[in-house]
């Protein structure tokens, strides 16, 4: 990289730079400088970088999120586990002044491209896979506390929207009642300078976990029967949905419902959509939606819903482990409720997808199941 | 044998034998008779190993009369190939020589010697040896042994040529009508050996350019003709001269093989061992049978005086403990002690309490002569030796010292290509892996398994079947694979500065390796056998009395406390190594880890300056700069080279260590510390 020689065209597009940009560049810049300073003083130059690991977390019972501690961890140039590393640091910081001084975003697959090279004189290259670049980025966003979206790196886009919601996303405005089957693909940046609320006349948001789910709602019109707001995240959403949400929530008023499978996997995206997750602990308080309900599906559904044995799933040793694991965690721990869900699904011995519902009627999930919860108010905190 | 039983069920059989005709065919034997059916016993059971026996027996010989006469050794051996599988030996000392009238017991008389009835260290205990040798020859060429000695310039020289007879273990001299031949001295003595056709060297070799030759003024030459094989590789004469001339820097050897090749071992010190005592026996090395031979050997006296008389650390305050414990006067006469006494006299010496003998009759090698020894002989990085102080077992006291050399080439990687031609063809081994294995000490199964890997060979290749192109991609492979991870230690034991070549895994040197822990010390292991690495230990065990466990002399006998001096010696020199392979390893890794930061370096530069603005080349010499220091220690390390290590003062591996610059070929001694092991010792 080093011989990579910057082209006219290059230097010439720096585009405007907002005044956030202008704070990470900055911090940035310092990141270099105190690398400068104690090399030229003879020192051996070091990073702190705050540390990411679920020792460092911490629940602030009365924020009801998961916070980051203080614990930092040293990384140094000059230590022979770690030198790798700091240089990938330091490159990842080199791609982030770049994207910002030319005004783009990329991917992190983009940002690993983009540094990857084989070091001069050797074999080795900068980053052997996505994988080593991947947790570096987040380091640099811990380190300089600057968010993925301030270094102009986004995350894939995964989850959609539909809903009385009018919204402008980097100039546009989108109607998402107007998006027809496919919906509004929720991009992984969403802070106000890109995306503005226009106007919105839902009464909540309905979150599911997965595409299949969200097209039956969708497909029914569920959202223009109980005016809502419908999303999904694929699965453990991204960035993007769980930032929009947390907006949508504060900003708009409005509360969240989530629809997850019963088994250990569902329970924990609503752990992580409510509290934050350990990994992204730092971005707990733009992301978690502590007020966020839990609808379903519930262990004792299989009873109530009078469900055909044969729509179970066995749970498997690896399930029963991260169940009691998550029953653990300090944030379910003392909710009798959730101890009592998280029981009746083991000692139940098997897991039931959102799907399962389907062998009633294949509406039955739309029509029945969900109108019914809402309306008694029967669901998890 | 079932038939048999049938038959004699069915009808009695004849009466076979009775005790009269049994008793006429009863008669004593001679030892040569024995010996002449039992040869295996004295290690002549194949010709290989024969022929090695009889110079081994012929050199140890020569050694010990030097040393007793205070002469320092030098001594030619010298193997001829008369016939496809007979060699002729001549081995030549320049000892004290032999009295005329000695000379026929001692070549041609089975058990006779000056070694067996005393104890003191010297290489010989039995006096078996070299007469055997010389029957060996008669029984398998009917070629007479020839003696030459001479034990003056001035006096003449006497010629024999013997045979013993097996009947009556006596010697018959052949020529000169029963009485040899004298040669006189000086120019008509000359003659004389040319005449006869008696081989003699004269004259000491010269090394210096415009040196006078020396004459030699006594010595022995004996030469004996027998069946053999002469075969270099494990257990050969080669290995046995070369290990003798590392436990005896004092000698010179001069080595001429069938091949007409000379091979000269020179001292490397003119310092003779200090001569060992004669010490009386100690009385807890003493059987029960052995002290009642003793008692009838005694003609006069009290059993008072005969304890403090026969034994070493036998006062008469001891001898009256021992009497008062046995329930005997200390008054008594000699010849009136029954048997009854003599057990309660056996069994009062193991009760009491006898102050350990003392060590002054056997005389260590030294570690700064081990050091020197090793050296000389075999390559190495690394040399450690260590002397244990003298112990006692079952009476005998004894001194274990060991040695190690770290390092080197294994001799797989220096053959010739004509030395591998000729010893393919002389191998007996089905297979080549098994050739590699017994051909090149140390060469462990994995490496030799490498070695076929690479020249990709069948795992049932037969050595003799090799063509050219074989042969040479075999001997590339040799050359080039790197075989210092597989390589098992070699070892080399040591009884009284005779090397031991056979039953290595009786032995309790090798034992005693086996069971330490190697693994501290920075060698690989595998539970319960020889570590590896390119290793080369030598144990040597001095003793008045070394426990073998054959008449062969092959294998010391395991007493738990000559295995506890040994693992002592051997964790000694264990600890210096482990120092100096960590140490080595370290300083490997900090230079490792330079390469590393260096590597990243320009890359933190390139981003640091692309963020701040600042210059890149300024900023990475500093960076540069901050490497170096951190990672000082494997600068003070490098050579000019960059990557050679030298050791520096502040390692203290006390002293008994040598180590030497690798890449230097003339293998420069660049740490030497004397030790001075008699004044440590005693």
């Amino acid at each position: 990289m080093a011989k990579k020689k910057r082209t006219p065209a290059q230097a010439a597009r720096k585009a405007k730079m907002t005044a956030k940009d202008r704070k990470t560049l900055a911090s940035l810049v310092g990141m270099a400088d105190g690398v400068m300073k104690s090399a030229n003083r003879g020192r051996a130059p070091h990073l702190e970088v705050p540390s990411r690991s679920l020792s460092n977390v911490k629940f602030n019972q009365s924020r009801k999120i998961i916070e980051m501690g203080s614990a930092k961890n040293r990384r140094e140039l000059f230590n022979l586990s770690q030198a790798r590393t700091y240089m990938q640091t330091m490159l990842v910081g080199r791609g982030c002044k770049e994207l910002i001084e030319q005004g783009k975003t990329t991917s992190i697959r983009g940002m690993y491209y983009l540094l990857k090279h084989t070091i001069e004189g050797t074999r080795e290259e900068t980053f052997d896979d996505q994988a080593d670049c991947d947790p570096v980025i987040e380091d640099v966003e811990v380190t300089l506390n600057a968010l993925r979206e301030e270094l102009h790196v986004y995350a894939s886009n995964r989850g959609s929207m539909v809903g009385n919601i009018t919204l402008v996303d980097n100039g546009d405005e989108i109607n998402c009642a107007r998006m027809g089957s496919g919906g509004y693909a929720i991009p992984s940046i969403v802070e106000p300078e890109i995306m503005q609320f226009v106007e919105c006349t839902a009464d909540f948001i309905l979150h599911v976990e997965k595409d299949t789910v969200w097209r039956r709602f969708n497909e029914d019109k569920f959202w223009k029967e109980h005016n809502c707001i419908l999303t999904h995240g694929n699965g453990q959403p991204p960035r993007g949905v769980r930032r929009l949400l947390h907006r949508m929530h504060n900003e708009l008023k409005l509360p969240v419902f989530c629809l997850l499978d019963n088994d250990p996997w569902g329970y924990y995206i609503y752990s992580v959509m409510k509290q934050g997750s350990i990994n992204l602990a730092y971005e707990s308080n733009r992301m978690a939606i502590p007020k966020a309900k839990y609808i379903g599906m519930r262990s004792r559904d299989f009873e109530l819903c009078d469900l055909n044995p044969s729509v179970t799933i066995k749970l498997s040793e690896n399930d029963i482990k991260r169940a009691n694991q998550i029953a653990k965690y300090p944030w379910f721990e003392k909710k009798k409720r959730w101890q009592k869900e998280i029981q009746k699904m083991l000692s139940n011995g098997f897991k039931l997808e959102v799907e399962s519902l389907i062998s009633k009627d294949i509406s039955y999930v739309t029509q029945e199941y969900v109108p019914e919860r809402l309306a008694k108010g029967d669901f998890l905190d | 044998m079932a038939s048999q039983v049938q038959a004699s069920g069915k009808k009695r059989t004849k009466r076979r034998s009775t005790a009269q005709s049994m008793a006429a065919k009863q008669r004593s034997i001679s030892v040569s008779e024995f010996f002449a059916k039992n040869r295996h016993l004295l290690g002549f059971d194949n010709p290989r190993r024969s022929l090695l026996t009889t110079v081994k027996e012929a050199v140890d010989n020569s050694l010990d009369a030097c040393e007793e006469a205070g002469i320092i050794p030098e001594i030619w051996v010298n193997i001829e190939q008369t016939e496809p599988d007979r060699f002729k030996i001549a081995i030549q000392d320049n000892g004290p020589g032999i009295l005329k009238r000695q000379i026929p017991l001692i070549f041609g008389k089975l058990l006779y010697g000056s070694k067996f009835h005393r104890l003191r260290m010297s290489r010989g205990q039995q006096g078996i040896g070299i007469s055997a040798a010389g029957m060996y020859g008669m029984l398998t060429t009917g070629k007479p042994v020839k003696i030459v000695s001479k034990i003056s310039i001035r006096k003449p020289a006497h010629y024999y040529e013997l045979q013993i007879d097996t009947k009556t273990n006596n010697p018959q001299i052949l020529n000169g009508r029963g009485d040899g031949l004298d040669i006189p001295p000086g120019e008509k003595g000359r003659a004389k050996f040319l005449k006869h056709k008696i081989d003699w060297e004269s004259h000491y070799p010269i090394y210096e350019e415009d040196a006078e030759p020396k004459e030699i003024r006594s010595g022995t030459r004996v030469t004996i003709e027998i069946e053999g094989k002469y075969q270099k590789g494990r257990g050969s004469v080669d290995e046995y001269l070369e290990q003798t001339a590392i436990a005896n820097p004092h000698v010179t050897l001069h080595f001429n093989d069938p091949e007409g090749t000379l091979h000269t071992y020179r001292r490397s010190t003119t310092e003779l061992p200090p001569e060992p005592k004669e010490i009386k026996p100690h009385p807890y090395g003493v059987e029960l049978g052995r002290l009642m031979t003793m008692l009838k050997e005694q003609k006069e006296g009290t059993i008072s005086q005969f304890l403090t008389g026969s034994f070493s650390r036998v006062s008469p305050a001891v001898a009256r403990r021992i009497c008062e414990a046995a329930g005997v006067s200390t008054r008594s006469g000699v010849k009136k002690i029954e048997r009854s006494q003599a057990d309660a006299i056996y069994k009062a010496i193991q009760v009491t309490k006898i102050k350990n003998p003392s060590t002054d009759c056997i005389s260590p090698i030294g570690e700064d002569l081990l050091l020197r020894g090793l050296h000389r002989v075999v390559p190495g990085e690394f040399y450690v030796a260590a002397t244990r102080p003298p112990a006692v077992y079952r009476g005998n006291p004894f001194q274990i010292e060991v040695a190690l050399a770290y390092g080197g080439v294994n001799s797989v990687q220096k053959v010739s290509m004509e030395l591998l031609e000729r010893l393919l063809e002389e191998t007996d081994t089905r297979t080549l892996r098994q050739f590699m294995m017994n051909t090149f000490d140390g060469l462990g199964s994995d490496s030799a398994d490498k070695i076929m890997k690479a020249g990709e060979f069948g795992s049932r290749q037969s050595p003799g079947k090799l063509d050219l192109s074989d042969r040479e991609r075999l001997h590339h492979c040799m050359r080039n694979v790197n075989v210092s991870d597989g390589q098992s230690m070699q070892v080399m034991r040591y009884a009284n500065r005779v090397p031991l070549q056979f039953k290595t895994r009786d032995c309790a040197i090798t034992q005693t390796i086996m069971q330490t822990n190697w693994r501290s010390y920075g060698l690989t292991q595998s539970r319960g056998s020889l570590p590896s690495g390119p290793v080369r230990l030598m144990v040597h065990m001095a003793s008045v009395w070394v426990p073998f466990t054959s008449e062969s002399k092959e294998a010391i006998a395991s007493y738990d406390e000559i295995q506890k001096e040994m693992r002592l010696g051997l964790q000694a020199v264990g600890r210096k190594l482990g120092i100096f392979l960590r140490r080595r390893k370290k300083v490997k890794q900090e230079g490792e880890r330079r390469s590393v930061f260096l590597r990243y370096l320009g890359e933190v530069a390139t981003a640091v300056s692309e963020l701040n603005g600042c210059d890149r080349e300024d900023l990475l010499s500093n960076l540069h700069r901050v490497a170096k220091r951190v990672t000082k220690e494997a600068d003070t390390k490098l050579d000019k080279s960059g990557k050679k290590i030298t050791e520096e003062s502040e390692v203290d591996y006390g002293d008994n260590v040598l180590i030497v610059d690798a890449d230097h070929e003339q293998n420069l001694i660049t740490h030497l510390e004397k030790a001075d092991p008699q004044k440590k010792l005693f």
